[in-house]
């Protein structure tokens, strides 16, 4: 079967379950198992149209369908970026639909028709954005997949918050995408074209003859994109809204739908950069946004108190990692393809990674939801060991975001720092920029150590968990928490994948796989030949491994018993809630030193000038006096008539003398022979 | 072919004079609708016509001036633009006249209509329909003119519906302003007909070079009044004193849409409209959005909120047709389009609006909130026709005015980017606010006022179910129709 038709075939099957679990919305158990079952079945084309494309490289199949009058033509193209992202969506997708299952049982007032067959729109037309090479039904998707998210961020119809939450996404992320438009109308001007391969060429075409309008153009998309990624300031919409959706759609939005604002980026921003003197200022302030962000975003999350809001934030920082690394590769494109190739590489790695650790999060902040009803951390404690599964779960994701070995964040922040370390040596900002990034590395460490601490490992109170999260809802978590594991351990197997995306991305030609990072049993930084770091996460773990044994065995040979003593309180008897350090006393200092980085701006609504509304009134001063003037000018003419009838018989006598006399006049200046 | 379209107009009338004179409400229904029916069946038969072989046939003339006319007087045609404009007149009309069989009732708690108002109701409803498609298929200016102002006359007669001080008011006013927008169409039909002795539409391009930049602004200004363009926008937000679904048809599909076909046919007839003319009504027409604009935040009221969104949209269809004018054949292509999308949008959004007043009594967006849990259906479809509204893809106005814009940046110089930036910003604080405004009365914590407990009746969720359908789907219907205009 031909790679059109299985990714077709995909999409019939999402929409199918859509319909079905709209009929069986009634019965939420059942409507999430259909949909569940619909979106496994059609993950599975997906991922074959994946492996299929990166072992046989990209294809395009033209379809019918189409506007050729304004040079748009909708055509299935997948080349490895989209396999990548699609690879990404086809991971996350099925495993966010079977936690909802149990999860959304937990929603009394709102029931599940307004939800299933929302997510599965929603899942086909972020597939659609990935397939497209047409900026017009790019856009179609594009939309398509903004106001599925909206109606899946309002789910909780009764609170304000959620509203006012949506309504934020959906107006600023609706603004971007006319920003792009904009963009995109004025490269089309000289091109007659929306086709992705066009517009690339129109914008060369602008840069070369009207400068300031390309980089206005570039600027927009630019925009555009890193609003919907969640770069601040744009992105200030993420923290409210991924907080308020249920907790599948939040594991969505965070781990899929911000890394479309990143596939935007790198399909129609960095491919459109002009490889020259530009490419360096561009680089700079595309790294210098993305620090920026995972400056302020990182420092922000260490104050949240709010479990899912704490997450939202670390969502905005860790993209902030993958915008540096795509602010790298574009600065260095012109003189260092090989760094620039290596940044990239550590940034698509980072979307795959933070993808499936950022999911597992926001699943496991569920699963807490769901169990204690509770998502301020200042209340939970001591999960950890009622939620066994949970709680490893998100250890190990949380461990992964913060950059700790041999996971997968590690791999990917150790290609990003690398590469930026590797740029400083040309230009001494990105040196500063690597610094920024290794220390907020240290802060998303602290980070989710107060989170992990407090929620899982401290002493138990109440509200307490009853049990674990049924199996449906903590497969998931495992499965995710997995692949970060997995991903981390056998980095190099993704290799190969993640060059040919970046070949797609990059317009010089990329070393191949094995040349650019791969060695024998990890990652190597490797420069013009020379292999100036390595990675060998397995060999790592092996020694762990063999260490931890040594210590077991040497530990259950000892002989010296264990003496259980209460913990020193320097002498006196302190109830334990007393002097446990809670979420909020953590790191004081620069909680401290830091809060008012994240600025709160007072917006006023714009006063419309009363002076102005007086003019636009036009009834009042103009049609409303003509009218009157009218009434009062036929009274006038009313009163003409006095009902007497020997008035009438002089105005009778008057006209026809008049009329005779008129008559006599014309006749005689006409009749003249 | 031509009894055809004869009978587009033919059984209207008819069905209004036996409407009118049935005793039994039930019957009236029934005949209303069988009529309203046919006539969308037959103008959905005829539309694959418009583009295979446009008809033009003349059918008559006035006695007196045999001989001197030259052109068609009386007859029918169909061509792709007529077509669209059929397209939303009779479709949209059979599906209000369905869903006035449910809201024209006692239980209406808006509204309640008891049987003396139903003949009155349905005769002048379906004479509309009878004139807009003689609007429609009409040859001439002459014959447009005279059907121009039957739609005037019925508009008046459905505006005045309820009989109490502020209807009459508001009916009189309308009557008022769109007729002297009459009289100047009638004097721009005098003026052709003295200098070219033809009524027909090409005969605008015969017109002598000094007298075609007034001729056109008197065609222009017609077209405002009708239309309800600044600065002869006043009527509008006040004709919606009307019966819902009288709003959504008239002021929102179809007497409206006839200004806009107006200009529209006169710019495309030889395409003989002045750049001045075309520079002032693209100008207005941008005016007019922005000045409609300004209302919607201080509407409470959400049907008149509704009729400034109407403004606005109506202002998108001449910048359309001004750029048109202007050379841009794409942007002509997006107005034209916009009548359609548009038509079906807000009809959808006010027949919303005709379901919440039926059931709750209310319309006013302050009293409104939490509809959504007791009206599923028509929360679904107020978001869809909101969404179509504000032009998000895949909907059905995003591609009219995603049009419209290619064509504006089709044109040389700043007019492109001009445009392109004012509908943009114009576009995202319309959704923004419409978005808010769906929000605040369907999602959210239930009010007092959504403490409702009835659904619409049958008829008003089919049409609405109808409508969303169509929101969808007609850019894929009309848009044959519109590439089949042509330079």
């Amino acid at each position: 079967m031909s790679d059109a038709s299985l990714l077709g075939v995909a999409a019939l099957l999402v929409l199918a379950g859509a319909a079905v679990s709209l009929a069986l919305a009634r019965w939420r158990r059942p409507a999430g198992w259909v949909a569940t079952g619909f979106v496994v079945a059609a993950a599975v084309p997906a991922w074959l149209v994946v492996v299929r494309t990166f072992a046989g490289g990209g294809w395009v199949h033209p379809t019918s369908v189409g506007l050729p009058s304004l040079g748009a033509r909708l055509n299935i193209a997948v080349d490895p970026l989209s396999a990548f992202f699609l690879a990404v969506l086809a991971t996350v997708a099925p495993l966010a639909t079977l936690y909802s299952v149990e999860y959304m049982t937990h929603y009394r007032r709102d029931g599940v028709a307004k939800f299933y067959p929302v997510l599965l729109v929603f899942f086909a037309a972020t597939a659609g954005v990935l397939v497209v090479d047409d900026f017009l039904f790019f856009l179609v998707f594009w939309e398509l997949m903004t106001l599925s998210g909206f109606f899946l961020v309002v789910f909780e119809r009764d609170s304000a918050v959620s509203q006012r939450a949506g309504l934020k996404y959906f107006v600023i992320t609706h603004a971007a995408t006319l920003a792009m438009v904009a963009a995109a109308l004025v490269v089309w001007r000289r091109t007659s074209s929306f086709a992705f391969a066009d517009l690339g060429r129109g914008v060369d075409g602008l840069l070369a003859g009207q400068p300031l309008i390309g980089h206005l153009v570039l600027f927009l998309f630019a925009l555009g994109f890193a609003t919907k990624a969640g770069v601040l300031p744009m992105g200030d919409w993420l923290p409210d809204a991924h907080p308020v959706a249920p907790s599948g759609v939040s594991a969505m939005l965070s781990g899929v739908l911000v890394k479309l604002g990143i596939y935007g980026l790198l399909r129609l921003l960095v491919p459109f950069l002009p490889v020259g003197p530009a490419a360096p200022v561009w680089g700079a302030a595309i790294a210098l946004a993305g620090t920026a962000s995972l400056f302020v975003a990182t420092l922000t999350a260490l104050r949240q108190s709010d479990s899912k809001r704490l997450l939202a934030f670390s969502t905005i920082g860790q993209i902030g990692y993958v915008v540096l690394g795509i602010g790298v590769a574009v600065a260095m494109l012109p003189a260092h393809p090989t760094v620039a190739s290596l940044a990239l590489l550590g940034a698509l790695l980072h979307v795959g990674g933070h993808a499936c650790a950022k999911a597992c999060l926001f699943l496991g902040a569920g699963a807490l939801l769901y169990r204690t009803g509770e998502r301020d951390l200042r209340r939970l404690a001591g999960a950890g060991a009622v939620m066994p599964v949970t709680a490893a779960s998100a250890t190990t994701a949380a461990l992964s975001i913060s950059g700790v070995p041999p996971l997968a964040g590690f791999a990917s922040k150790w290609l990003i720092i690398g590469a930026c370390l590797l740029a400083g040596f040309v230009a001494p900002l990105y040196l500063v920029l690597a610094l920024v990034a290794l220390f907020i590395s240290l802060v998303t460490l602290a980070l989710f150590v107060q989170l992990l601490g407090s929620v899982f490992l401290a002493a138990p109170a109440p509200p307490r968990p009853a049990a674990e999260v049924p199996g449906s809802m903590a497969v998931p978590q495992a499965v995710l928490a997995g692949l970060t594991v997995a991903i981390g351990l056998v980095p190099f197997a993704l290799l190969a994948p993640l060059r040919d995306a970046v070949a797609v991305v990059l317009p010089t030609a990329v070393p191949a796989a094995a040349e650019l990072a791969g060695g024998p049993l990890g990652l190597v930084l490797r420069v013009d030949g020379r292999a100036l770091a390595f990675w060998a996460p397995l060999v790592v773990v092996a020694v762990a491994v063999l260490v931890a044994l040594l210590v077991h065995v040497l530990a259950r040979r000892a002989t010296a018993g264990v003496r259980e003593v209460p913990v020193w309180h320097c002498g006196e008897e302190h109830d334990l809630a007393a002097v446990q350090v809670p979420v909020g006393g953590m790191y004081l200092p620069f909680k401290r030193a830091f809060e008012g980085i994240y600025p709160r701006v007072a917006v006023r609504a714009p006063r419309f000038p009363p002076w102005l509304r007086r003019v636009l009134d036009l009834d009042t001063w103009l049609y409303g006096p003509a009218a009157r003037a009218l009434g009062r000018g036929a009274a006038g003419v009313a009163r003409s008539h006095v009902g007497i009838p020997q008035v009438y018989l002089l105005w009778i006598v008057i006209g026809a003398v008049a009329v005779v006399g008129l008559l006599l006049g014309l006749l005689g200046t006409g009749g003249a022979p | 072919m031509t009894a055809v379209l004869l009978l587009l107009v033919v059984v209207p009338a008819l069905a209004a004079v036996v409407a009118g004179s049935l005793r039994s409400d039930a019957a009236r229904r029934v005949v209303a609708v069988v009529a309203a029916g046919v006539v969308a069946v037959l103008a959905l038969a005829v539309l694959p016509a418009a583009l295979r072989a446009p008809v033009l046939v003349e059918l008559g003339d006035v006695p007196w001036l045999a001989g001197l006319v030259e052109g068609p007087m009386f007859g029918v045609l169909l061509d792709p633009l007529s077509a669209v404009l059929l397209l939303v007149a009779a479709v949209i009309g059979f599906l209000t006249v369905l869903y006035s069989t449910g809201y024209l009732r006692e239980a209406n708690r808006d509204h309640p209509v008891g049987h003396e108002g139903q003949a009155r109701y349905y005769f002048w409803l379906l004479a509309f329909l009878a004139s807009m498609t003689g609007v429609a298929v009409a040859p001439s200016f002459l014959q447009l003119l005279v059907f121009w102002e039957l739609t005037t006359v019925c508009s008046w007669a459905l505006i005045s519906f309820r009989q109490d001080g502020p209807s009459l008011a508001a009916g009189f006013k309308a009557l008022v302003m769109t007729h002297v927008g009459g009289a100047f169409l009638l004097t721009a039909v005098l003026v052709l007909f003295a200098v070219t002795g033809s009524f027909g539409f090409d005969a605008l391009a015969r017109l002598p070079d000094q007298l075609r930049p007034w001729v056109f602004l008197m065609l222009v200004v017609a077209a405002w009044a009708k239309s309800a363009q600044v600065p002869l926008h006043t009527w509008l937000p006040d004709a919606m004193a009307a019966p819902t679904p009288i709003s959504a048809y008239l002021h929102a599909a179809a007497m409206v849409k006839a200004g806009v076909y107006l200009v529209a046919r006169a710019a495309s007839s030889g395409w003989a409209m002045p750049p001045r003319v075309a520079v002032v009504l693209g100008a207005m027409a941008v005016v007019t959005m922005f000045v409609a604009l300004s209302y919607y935040f201080v509407q409470d009221d959400l049907k008149r909120l509704l009729a400034f969104s109407t403004i606005a949209h109506l202002g998108y269809v001449l910048l359309g047709v001004a750029l048109g004018a202007l050379g841009s054949l794409t942007a002509f292509r997006g107005g034209v389009l916009h009548i359609a999308c548009h038509g079906f949008a807000k009809a959808t959004l006010f027949l919303c609006a005709g379901a919440i007043a039926y059931v709750t009594g209310s319309r006013s967006i302050a009293a409104l909130g939490g509809l959504a849990r007791t009206m599923p259906l028509t929360a679904a479809a107020f978001f869809t026709g909101v969404l179509a509204v504000a032009g998000l893809p895949p909907f059905a106005c995003f591609w009219s005015k995603f049009m419209i814009l290619s064509g504006a940046m089709e044109l040389r110089g700043p007019v492109g980017p001009v445009v392109l930036v004012l509908v943009l910003v114009e576009s995202l604080v319309a959704f923004a606010w419409l978005l808010h405004v769906g929000q605040k009365v369907f999602l959210g914590a239930p009010t007092p006022a959504a403490a409702v407990h009835s659904d619409p009746p049958a008829a008003m969720s089919v049409v609405l179910v109808v409508l969303m359908i169509g929101c969808l789907v007609v850019p894929a219907v009309a848009m044959p129709l519109v590439l089949g205009l042509v330079r």
